[in-house]
């Protein structure tokens, strides 16, 4: 029991930054983006998070500004694929190889010092041996949640969400009854931009107190997989994150405590959030069912034959 | 046809030092250049980190006599093969290589260059020109393993280790063998996360330990992120790796490895310096200099520190060897007799867990 | 006040499609000169030896011949499947898994000499390249699954492959327990084509096959089609091309290729299969295609204009102290300022004064 409990609050930790970044993500994609720039973004908001909270030792202040670092660096996407309508593919990978040199050399003189944790909102329920399980976390742990319920509502039940869709969903009769697709999707990309720019100053603020170079260690491609495996839909991308935060944990758990679970390769591991991804897209297609599938424009530029 | 690779050479060479005229003004002895090539950033906080030191240290004792130069997140293959013939043909007259992957392309390299000295850690492929060195970290281990034996109250610790290499499972074993001398019910987990880099990773795989008994903590991964949080959850302690580490994690680092490359360093220059550098295997520890121990932290009582200074001196005086029989495997069947002692070829080839190292799958 | 406005050109202007490339490239090295200098280093030089110095110095030539080829390898295939609008980015998967192929072979073969195993290898090679390949295609034809996102899924877990091949049944015995697989036999590694130096066969076989690709793609039926479908796929579809065929076609030319390079990478440079293998060439093979405009030719070009920022990267290194951060930055600027220019291939600035434009509203 006590360690199932310790097991969910590992896994309720590595699950929310992946959560956090695929949830702007999802946004992203649908308004019909997509952004595979969201590692380096992550990155830029680590570094970023990780000097503030050096500097002024104030956590909330550093998140914002991983925020803002993510946004930043999200503007340039967006200016290169919604204003000048370049690959959106290409551009991403840009980005990300950009956020992982810009965050290495601004973060250069920073490698030996060390920060705090955040601590957790409700401090004696934390210390409590089984309530923690729910109270036990600091901020961008109910953050997370509390998106999914946000951006939950926004799309479903928003006269913006349903602008956003359409956007994503055809954009060309979106843009002929007067929606302007460019902007939608700046604020989408933005957004995206944001939340992934939290995601990473996650990692210096909630998982490992300090900054290395390529910290985030490839779980923002991770976020672009699961926002696929949950099928572009909020409540699928909680499960799903805290899902795939179950496999990269139970690895750990298993091979430090024994059992049969000890004996699957650590490879298998490391390759089961993508190979599940795969299934999960196959799945979906097979239902035929047109409201599961991705949005319709994802990844093309919008072209009005102005 | 090697006339052309002259020429290629002769071509190069006077590209090459033109644009570095401007830095040596003329009448000057001509310093000796040394390069550096590391597999990872020099910002790690650990073994590149350390070998960086090393370069200073160099540079701090021989001043105006040296020049040093460091290429770093150089991958192993191609990339190191150009990097170790760009140093070779900048000037440089003596190479670290300080990874076991750069193995391949020094040995490749080096026939091309008879006139440079070449040093590959960690490795085990020797030439004319290439010599090798390596640390005894297992002895810096056995010091961890006596204090963790004293200290720990739950008589398990927890072991994160990137890959199961024999230099990760000499450092394990050597850390339970000392433990074990002080509790014979003492047991290790190792934890293998097959990557050097991800901090986030190893932070996962300390709770995952701490979660299930353990209450001291090492690792064998570069950074302090299994420190941090050791020290988060408040057990007993653990060890810094590569570098004291004890700024991340005041009161919970009972003591440190160093990597202290500077005096082998040293040595090798002053060696090129003087004309009498012969391709080298050296081992060094303790003893040399090589591996030092950091600070012990306050919590550790004094009986402890004095059990864990005799199992310093020992080592250096040679009185101890930590590897010396009986020694049974982690099945209880014997490996190493009464008396004897390991032979340094076996160590580096190491592949069995001794008794009290629950082995991973 | 003087108001600028984007107009169609009714044609995609042949300088613009030429000229943006060039502009991102001298643009970038003004820029980077800018921005490092800025942050306090010596930006002329760093613009310099990254740029210039792998191209002055007849001794890096080599060096850019052997980075360029893998790139130009896998950029002519991806440039044909992104000219079919086949949005193959798991090139990097396909590569890893070539070379895992043409691994396995040499390590069946090892021991044994004769001319077939190269050819056996680079069969193998590329057969797996394009087995990789066709997940993704079959996903997309038969299920309509999004290419972009199951080949790169892909990718992350051929790396595991590795992983797992290295550490476990393919482990050196003779590597001191280190995971990597053993040396190749000398039938198993790619012969060097100009004695003393490092050339090996697979640059020659970059060149030609990025010409041979050049040629089909420009001059025969099966180009025009693959260039129509991914112009207009609903016009293809009234001209009675198979949009199916071409999103096989596409997908396995760009796998194959991507297999063909990782054969030629691992029986080349590398001669046996370690754990950095993988060193992106795959994704930076994108940039190549991108940069090379989707054309064979221009992808050589841009091949080693790549090649030229990874070895002058690692020379701006030793020489000036730039941090090895610095490629990723100058090659992600590149990028950027080529994708930013695009917009001028197919629309031209206008500008137009006030009066005009609020006429033309």
């Amino acid at each position: 029991m006590d360690l199932t409990i310790a097991i969910l609050v590992t896994v309720v930790g590595a699950s929310t930054p992946i959560l956090i970044a695929a949830l702007g993500e999802l946004v992203v994609e649908r308004s019909g983006v997509l952004n595979l720039g969201v590692e380096g973004m992550m990155l830029l908001g680590a570094i970023a998070g990780f000097v503030v909270q050096f500097h002024t030792g104030n956590h909330y202040l550093a998140l914002i500004c991983g925020a803002a670092a993510g946004m930043a660096a999200s503007l340039i996407f967006g200016f290169l694929t919604l204003s000048l309508s370049a690959n959106q593919t290409a551009t991403g990978l840009a980005l990300t190889i950009f956020g992982t040199g810009f965050s290495a050399l601004a973060g250069a003189s920073y490698s030996a010092r060390p920060v705090t944790l955040m601590s957790p909102i409700f401090p004696e329920l934390a210390a409590h041996p089984v309530l923690r399980v729910i109270f036990g976390y600091s901020f961008p742990a109910y953050f997370a949640i509390f998106m999914v319920f946000a951006i939950w509502f926004f799309l479903k039940r928003t006269r913006a969400g349903l602008i956003l869709r359409a956007v994503g969903e055809n954009d060309l009769s979106a843009h002929s009854i007067g929606y302007s697709v460019v902007k939608v999707r700046y604020f989408a990309v933005m957004f995206g931009g944001a939340m992934a720019g939290i995601a990473g100053a996650c990692f210096p603020l909630t998982l490992t107190p300090q900054w290395a170079e390529g910290m985030t260690a490839g779980r923002g491609w991770i976020a672009v997989a699961l926002v696929v495996f949950a099928s572009w839909r909020p409540f699928r991308l909680l499960g799903g994150a805290y899902l795939f935060g179950l496999v990269m944990t139970m690895e750990l758990y298993a091979k430090a405590g024994g059992g049969p679970l000890s004996a699957i390769p650590s490879e298998l591991w490391a390759a089961l959030p993508y190979i599940a991804t795969i299934v999960v897209l196959v799945l979906i297609s097979l239902r035929r069912d047109a409201s599961t599938n991705a949005p319709a424009c994802l990844g093309k530029p919008f072209m009005p034959s102005n | 046809m090697t006339l052309s690779r002259r020429g290629f050479i002769k071509v190069g060479g006077a590209a090459m030092t033109l644009p570095l005229l401007g830095g040596t003004a003329f009448g000057q002895a001509e310093k000796l250049k040394i390069g550096f090539i590391y597999v990872g950033s020099i910002n790690d906080n650990g073994y590149n980190y350390a070998h960086n030191q090393g370069r200073l240290y160099v540079e701090e004792n021989l001043g105006d006599a040296v020049e040093t130069v460091f290429v770093e997140n150089v991958p192993e293959g191609p990339d190191c093969e150009r990097v170790v013939r760009e140093l070779a043909q900048q000037g440089c007259k003596l190479i670290f290589a300080t990874s076991f992957g750069f193995g391949d392309s020094v040995i490749k390299v080096a026939p091309e260059f008879p006139d440079v000295a070449f040093e590959h850690a960690t490795g085990y492929m020797k030439a004319d020109n290439v010599g090798l060195y390596n640390a005894r970290f297992y002895e810096g281990r056995a010091v961890c393993g006596v204090i963790a034996g004293h200290m720990s109250q739950t008589a398990k610790a927890g072991y994160i280790g990137s890959f199961p290499i024999p230099e990760v499972v000499m450092g394990i074993n050597s850390f339970v063998l000392a433990a074990r001398q002080v509790n014979p019910e003492f047991t290790i987990t190792p934890v293998y996360i097959s990557t050097w880099n991800d901090p986030a990773k190893e932070a996962d795989a300390a709770r995952a330990m701490i979660d299930q008994g353990i209450d001291i903590i090492a690792q064998h991964t570069d950074g302090p992120a299994a420190l941090q949080v050791a020290a988060d959850r408040g057990i007993v302690g653990g060890f810094g790796q590569g570098a004291d580490m004890s700024a991340f994690a005041p009161d919970t680092q009972l003591t440190a490895i160093i990597d202290h490359w500077g005096p082998h360093y040293l040595a090798s220059a002053k060696a090129v310096l003087e004309g009498t550098w012969a391709p080298g295997d050296t081992w060094e520890g303790l003893k040399e200099d090589v591996v030092q121990m950091g600070p012990y932290h306050s919590k550790v009582p004094a009986d402890v520190v004095t059990a864990a200074e005799a199992m310093r001196t020992g080592q250096i005086d040679g009185s101890v060897h930590i590897f010396t029989g009986p020694i049974n495997d982690h099945t209880g069947t014997e490996r190493v007799a009464a008396g004897v002692t390991m032979t340094d070829a076996e160590l580096l080839s190491m592949d069995w867990y001794v008794e009290g190292v629950i082995p991973p799958a | 006040m003087m108001r600028y406005r984007l107009e169609k050109r009714p044609e995609p202007s042949k300088l613009m499609l030429y000229g943006t490339p060039v502009a991102a490239v001298v643009l970038t090295m003004i820029l980077g000169c800018l921005l490092f200098s800025a942050i306090g280093y010596n930006g002329l030089r760093a613009v310099q030896e990254i740029f210039l110095t792998p191209l002055t110095n007849p001794y890096k030539w080599q060096d850019l011949g052997i980075k360029a080829a893998p790139l130009i390898i896998i950029g002519t295939g991806l440039s044909v499947a992104y000219r079919a609008n086949v949005w193959n980015i798991g090139a990097e998967g396909q590569y890893i898994i070539g070379a895992l192929a043409a691994t396995g072979v040499a390590l069946m073969t090892w021991g044994m000499s004769g001319w077939w195993i190269l050819p056996v290898m680079a069969i193998a090679g590329m057969a797996a390249g394009m087995a990789y390949a066709s997940i993704p295609a079959f996903l997309k034809t038969r299920l309509n699954v999004n290419e972009i996102l199951t080949s790169l899924m892909l990718t992350y877990a051929s790396v595991q492959l590795i992983y797992y091949l290295i550490r476990g049944p393919w482990k050196d015995p003779m590597g001191i327990g280190f995971p990597q697989s053993r040396l190749f036999s000398e039938a198993a590694r790619l012969p060097n084509i100009i004695p003393g130096t490092i050339v090996h066969l697979g640059v020659p076989i970059a060149v030609i096959v990025a010409l041979i690709a050049w040629f089909v793609m420009s001059k025969t039926v099966f180009g025009y089609r693959m260039r129509v479908v991914g112009a207009a796929p609903h016009a293809a579809r009234y001209g009675g091309f198979s949009e199916t065929r071409t999103i096989w076609l596409a997908m396995l030319v760009s796998g194959g290729l991507a297999g063909l390079a990782g054969m030629l990478e691992v029986a080349g440079p590398f001669q046996r299969m370690v754990p950095g293998f993988p060193t992106n060439y795959g994704f930076t093979a994108i940039i190549v295609a991108f940069l090379g405009r989707l054309n064979p030719l221009g992808v050589i070009v841009a091949g080693v204009v790549l090649a030229i920022t990874f070895v002058g990267g690692q020379v701006a290194q030793t020489t000036i102290g730039l941090p090895d951060e610095a490629t990723g930055i100058f090659q992600a600027m590149m990028l950027f300022l080529l994708l930013a220019g695009d917009i001028l291939v197919r629309y031209r600035i206008r500008r137009v004064s006030p009066e005009a434009s609020v006429g033309a509203a």
